[in-house]
């Protein structure tokens, strides 16, 4: 079951950066669907629902109260039906931690938070025409983080 | 190795000893042996000598009876025959005499049964010759016949008698020549004996004052040592004791009671008197170790505390061994030691490790406030002044868009400001990560990751080729990274920038700023440049935090970076320092230690 869209899912606790993240993928025109949601209690909600379409690519921010990106990464690895969302870290820090913990967590990639709006647009829409499966075959830790 | 030369010269002297012994009792033996021969020899001359004077008087007494007789024939005087009755018995005697004498001597016994045989046969005669005298026949042949008889067997006795001289001249001969070997050997001997005794005396005197002397200086080596042990037992804080197993007694030494808080020897050693210092919670444990060491005769370590009369507490340890001494005694030999300051220091220490360990604790708080809380504001700031910049640039008056452009700019060195900041905090020391690494190609990544800045500026930078080491591969890379870019940020105005990168080994003791180094030969890598140089008298300055030669807009920069490698190198346990021209060039040399 192919659809003609990327169907793409953020989890940010930031209200700034959910309009960033809309507004880039306003820009780009591209053939995605997005949802945002605003922390990771809610992203779980909806994504436990048994009849919930499942994302392509899921944004994950780490610092988030109640339930962090990191906790609702663990939770989507351990579920068979999640196995094919390509995860993407999407955070402020980089710390050498967050990196290594969520690489060994299985996420897809880590993506740091540009201060620019147009190398946001730009890492957005590399992510979205990335080829996982070629991508996620050859992942290793120094291609784990994305580099611009 | 002397004990055991000690231990060969007494069994030496055991060995000398009781071979003198034996040679002393053979010869004595053999003198007793000549000696007892010759008082024989001695006692069997007087014997025969005394045959000699009885055979004489025999001889004597019956001349005197034959001269009486033919006196008496011729006179008729019966006065003349006195001495023939006398001789008579003195015959009697002397015969008995001589028997007795020779009673050894079965051939002189025999001769004595013939002479007796012959002496009665010639008194037999001379009765009969004298009763013909008394009967006046002395004309008649039968008298003469008679006379003559008695002549011829009184020459058979007489013949008689000195064949038995003859003989026991001879025997005595034989014995005399027996006697002088005795008599010539025995001296000599006694002489040997003594000779020899005294060379015994001699060699075993020698022996024992050899050992003598060993001995003392041993026992002056003995008293050094108790000496110096004393000296350490004050020094070191501790004392000696000593358990004898088989009599269960205890010795002290003197510091054992000073670390008790007593004058030395004040009190009796007994095991009693001690754990009564003992603190009441170690007690329990204390007197377990001690029945332990009762039963298995070995006290491990154990750490118990006392409490001295004024009340001051005390840390102990003690350690036990049993040793065998030379008489098969055993006994156990205790150490016992004051650790009162080192438990002090170490609770110290810990207190101040937990002290370190709580400012460690907020220095990350405050890494991570850095990291993420201070950049996310400055991110947003930054991503709205690029929409406003991609969106609103047609809205804004030219004074607006000065400003937006001057809040870019600040917006932009606070980011450097906080990424250097925390690149400064996260060069941390962490063993795990040294790794034999190739350096040139840390070098290569750190020229890649600036290629843009050097094909911008014509730069040349030319290496050397670096031997590997065991470092922290990303902070070499950063170290690189640091200098080259630094050469790259201040050179001269319209010259390319020519950058060399030298490698060299040096000893330890040819570098001057480097004191008490514990490595002897030092990797020396060079980065030297034509840039603007700088003033020798800041060389030190450039390497502290937030120091800056130049005014920031002349110069990009955060006076962090040289910290940054200033901090690397010395996680590296080596050196850096920077020599510096104005206006012809300078040059950053790093020293990392060779490991081997």
């Amino acid at each position: 079951m192919k659809e003609d869209y990327t169907y793409v899912v953020l989890a940010d606790d930031d209200e700034d950066d959910r309009l960033f993240f809309s507004e880039a993928f306003d820009e780009l025109k591209m053939q995605t669907k997005v949802d945002i949601y605003k922390d990771g209690v809610a992203l779980m909600l909806a994504l436990n629902k048994s009849d919930s379409i499942l994302p392509n690519i899921l944004f994950l921010d780490l610092n988030m109260p109640m339930k962090s990106g990191l906790e609702c990464l663990k939770e989507i690895k351990t579920n068979q039906r999640f196995k094919d969302i390509a995860i993407a870290i999407y955070s402020t820090s980089a710390s050498e931690e967050d990196i290594e913990d969520t690489f060994v967590n299985g996420a897809n990639i880590y993506i740091k938070k540009p201060n620019n709006f147009n190398t946001l647009k730009k890492i957005l829409s590399d992510v979205v025409t990335m080829n996982w499966q070629y991508h996620t075959n050859g992942l290793n830790k120094d291609n784990f983080l994305l580099r611009l | 190795m002397q004990l055991r030369s000690l231990y060969h010269s007494e069994r030496f002297l055991k060995i000398i000893f009781g071979l003198s012994l034996f040679i002393v009792l053979v010869m004595g033996g053999l003198a007793y042996k000549y000696i007892k021969e010759l008082s024989e020899s001695f006692e069997e001359v007087q014997e025969a000598y005394q045959l000699h004077i009885e055979l004489e008087k025999l001889l004597s007494a019956l001349k005197d009876a034959e001269s009486g007789k033919r006196a008496f024939i011729i006179s008729k005087d019966s006065t003349f025959l006195e001495p023939l009755l006398l001789g008579g018995i003195e015959v009697e005697n002397s015969l008995k005499e001589l028997k007795s004498l020779t009673i050894d001597s079965p051939e002189q016994q025999k001769n004595i049964a013939e002479l007796e045989i012959k002496i009665e046969n010639s008194l037999n005669i001379f009765e009969k010759t004298l009763q013909l005298a008394q009967s006046n026949e002395i004309e008649s042949t039968e008298f003469i016949t008679a006379f003559r008889e008695g002549r011829q067997t009184m020459n058979s006795v007489r013949f008689k008698i000195m064949e038995m001289t003859t003989h026991e001249n001879q025997v005595l001969g034989t014995k005399k020549e027996k006697s002088s070997k005795s008599l010539s050997n025995a001296p000599m001997l006694v002489y040997y004996v003594l000779i020899i005794s005294l060379l015994i005396l001699l060699l075993t005197y020698l022996q024992i004052s050899k050992n003598l002397k060993n001995l003392k200086e041993k026992n002056e080596l003995l008293e050094t040592f108790k000496e110096s042990t004393t000296q350490s037992e004050i020094i070191s804080k501790h004392g000696n004791w000593i358990w004898h197993i088989e009599d269960n007694s205890f010795e002290y030494s003197d510091n054992l009671y000073r670390l008790l808080g007593e004058a030395p020897q004040s009190f009796e050693p007994t095991l009693e008197n001690f754990i009564a210092f003992t603190h009441p919670d170690d007690l329990d444990k204390l007197t377990e170790q001690v029945n332990k060491m009762m039963e298995n005769e070995d006290l491990p370590f154990i750490h118990y505390r006392i409490i001295q009369k004024n009340g001051t507490v005390k840390h102990f340890k003690a350690y036990g061994k049993v040793l065998m001494d030379s008489e098969g005694d055993r006994k156990l030999l205790g150490t016992t030691a004051d650790i009162t300051d080192e438990i002090e220091n170490y609770r110290l220490i810990e207190e101040r490790n937990l002290e370190l360990e709580r400012n460690n604790k907020e220095l990350a708080s405050f890494n991570y406030v850095a990291s993420h809380d201070l950049q996310e504001p400055l991110r947003k700031i930054q991503t709205f002044i690029s929409r406003l910049e991609d969106k609103e640039q047609d809205n804004l008056s030219s004074n607006g868009k000065v400003y937006i452009g001057r809040i870019k700019s600040s917006s932009a060195r606070m980011r450097s400001l906080i990424d250097d900041l925390l690149q400064f905090s996260r060069t941390n020391k962490s063993e795990e990560a040294f790794e034999d690494s190739n350096i040139n190609i840390l070098l290569e990544t750190a020229k890649h990751d600036l290629a843009e800045i050097i094909s911008d500026k014509r730069a040349r930078i030319s290496s050397d080729s670096i031997p590997s080491m065991k470092i922290i591969p990303f902070q070499i890379k950063q170290l690189f990274l640091n200098l080259i870019s630094n050469s790259l940020k201040y050179s001269r105005e319209n010259i390319a920038p020519v950058i060399t990168i030298r490698y060299s080994q040096v000893k330890a003791s040819d570098l001057t700023n480097v004191k008490y180094s514990k490595h002897n030969l030092y990797h020396a890598i060079c980065v030297k440049d034509n840039g603007i140089g700088f003033d020798q008298e800041y060389a030190e300055k450039i390497f502290i935090l937030f120091n800056r030669l130049h005014n920031k807009n002349e110069y990009s920069g955060t006076g962090i970076g040289l910290s940054i490698c200033k901090k690397i190198v010395e996680n590296h346990n080596g050196y850096i320092t920077a020599e510096g021209k104005p206006d012809y060039g300078s040059t950053f040399t790093f020293y990392l230690p060779v490991t081997s």
